[in-house]
């Protein structure tokens, strides 16, 4: 790996009606190992998008990612021995609701790491514990709360042992006193060393814990840099007029 | 009393001599065997049919597979049942000497297309989350259907599942069509050898009758338990 970087973009572009709507619009990016990057910007800028795409979830219908050095919108190449290795955390947590907590944490591992039952089962109750769920693993999701169930849904995706995580507004959907619960977990997960890509309204969050912050708009990234560049002291007036609505 | 011991009469005549009862029983046992046959062979059908056509939607290279499902759709729901039957046993299966797998797999064929059309509406009212989510752990479409959407997809239709099982369970009454002695023609040829006209009929419309009321306390309670996770 260049550099350390994990995924990189080259040009990604998303295009409809020819052209007409572009939701990503020549995104290049670079996210390196540890590093902790938080998109912010209006709705319909294209930070989900973006998101979405790095993990083929959206086909781009240009440009080019590579994850680890390797060029991922490749159409030979199998897709999802590199989603594997990439966490996606939703912003309606999508877990399986005919499954326990447990089932919906270990599914993966068994399938497609060939993990025993007893080895995912070890580790997924180790990640509930950390995240104070150890006492729901038998429970269904209907049974948990908002808050409750996205941390399931963090930890889920790290049952997978992946190199990335990718949270596509994960606090949108919550009701306001479950949203610090959600933070702390991605809080520590940072601390941890995880290298995470985070889509986020929580601009208090990306002032905290980002490493970097990337400011987009009408499918492009207009600014990027420390949370101190980005909120103390942004360049573009489009960064300034959206942060003096939001802070 | 005088009429109810002549029924008596009647029905010992009708049902106990030379234990024609038992064609009843028999036939009893062939109905449920082709029923239950017929809906496994209608439900994997179904599901099958229902995936390519789930897949094929936005993907050409399945085109191809999507027209033969529309064709077996269109030529099975535009004909009856009873002429499919005695296609399958005079035209395809000639050399078939026992009609009762030709049944079970003419009414599994004819099954699979309404299944089919039911389970597809299972998987669309799946929350696309749930592919998502499943893609996004590394499933491919295949496996995430098999261990996501399906199951909770059959949760959502299993009424459907079982009325078209109620729904089997009296078509197959047609299966005398072909040789079959199932309850309805064992009931036909009591009636004909004993020239009883009312009660030998009437006993297999009371059967089909418990039948489908089991069945549907059954679903019900089949419903109830699969509903535990959604409390």
């Amino acid at each position: 790996m260049k550099d350390n970087v994990i995924i990189k973009t080259e040009d990604l572009c998303k295009h409809y009606n020819g052209g007409a709507i572009r939701a990503l619009d020549g995104v290049s990016a670079e996210i390196k190992k540890g590093e902790v990057v938080v998109v912010i910007g209006p709705s319909g800028s294209g930070k989900s998008t973006f998101l979405r795409s790095l993990n083929l979830l959206e086909i781009p219908t240009g440009g080019k990612i590579f994850f680890e050095d390797v060029d991922i919108t490749n159409p030979k190449l199998d897709v999802n021995v590199y989603r594997r290795k990439m966490g996606m955390v939703f912003q309606h947590f999508n877990l399986f609701p005919h499954m326990t907590i447990l089932r919906n944490m270990t599914i993966a591992p068994m399938k497609l790491l060939k993990k025993t039952k007893e080895e995912a089962e070890v580790k997924a109750l180790e990640l509930l514990k950390l995240v104070g769920l150890e006492d729901r693993a038998d429970s269904y999701p209907s049974q948990l709360s908002g808050g409750q169930k996205q941390r399931v849904a963090i930890v889920r995706a790290l049952c997978m042992e992946p190199e990335v995580m990718l949270f596509d507004e994960p606090t949108s959907a919550l009701d306001p006193e479950m949203v610090g619960e959600v933070l702390d977990v991605m809080k520590n997960l940072a601390e941890s060393g995880m290298t995470m890509l985070v889509v986020t309204h929580e601009m208090g969050f990306a002032k905290e814990v980002a490493s970097r912050v990337i400011f987009m708009d009408e499918g492009q990234i207009i600014e990027e840099g420390t949370p101190n560049d980005i909120f103390d002291n942004p360049q573009n007036s489009r960064t300034q007029l959206f942060l003096s609505k939001v802070l | 009393m005088e009429w109810f011991n002549k029924w008596l009469d009647t029905l010992y005549n009708t049902f106990i001599v030379e234990q024609r009862y038992m064609t009843i029983v028999s036939g009893f046992e062939k109905t449920l065997v082709i029923t239950f046959g017929a809906l496994i062979i209608g439900v994997v059908i179904g599901t099958i049919v229902a995936i390519i056509k789930v897949f094929a939607d936005g993907n050409k290279k399945l085109k191809i597979f999507d027209i033969i499902c529309n064709i077996y759709l269109t030529i099975i729901r535009g004909t009856p049942v009873v002429v499919q039957l005695l296609i399958a046993f005079f035209i395809i299966f000639v050399s078939a000497k026992d009609g009762t797998m030709v049944a079970i797999i003419t009414f599994g064929v004819n099954s699979g297309a309404y299944v089919a059309e039911t389970i597809r509406s299972g998987i669309m009212a799946v929350d696309s989350g749930q592919m998502e989510a499943g893609r996004a752990l590394g499933f491919s479409k295949l496996r995430t259907m098999q261990y996501i959407i399906l199951p909770q997809a059959f949760k959502n239709i299993l009424p459907a599942i079982g009325n078209e099982m109620i729904a089997l369970l009296k078509e197959t009454s047609v299966a005398g069509y072909v040789a079959v002695v199932d309850i309805t023609k064992a009931a036909n040829t009591i009636k004909n050898t004993t020239y009883d006209h009312i009660n030998p009929i009437m006993l297999v419309a009371l059967i089909y009758l418990i039948l489908v009321i089991g069945l549907t306390k059954l679903l019900s309670v089949f419903e109830r338990r699969l509903r535990k996770s959604e409390r």
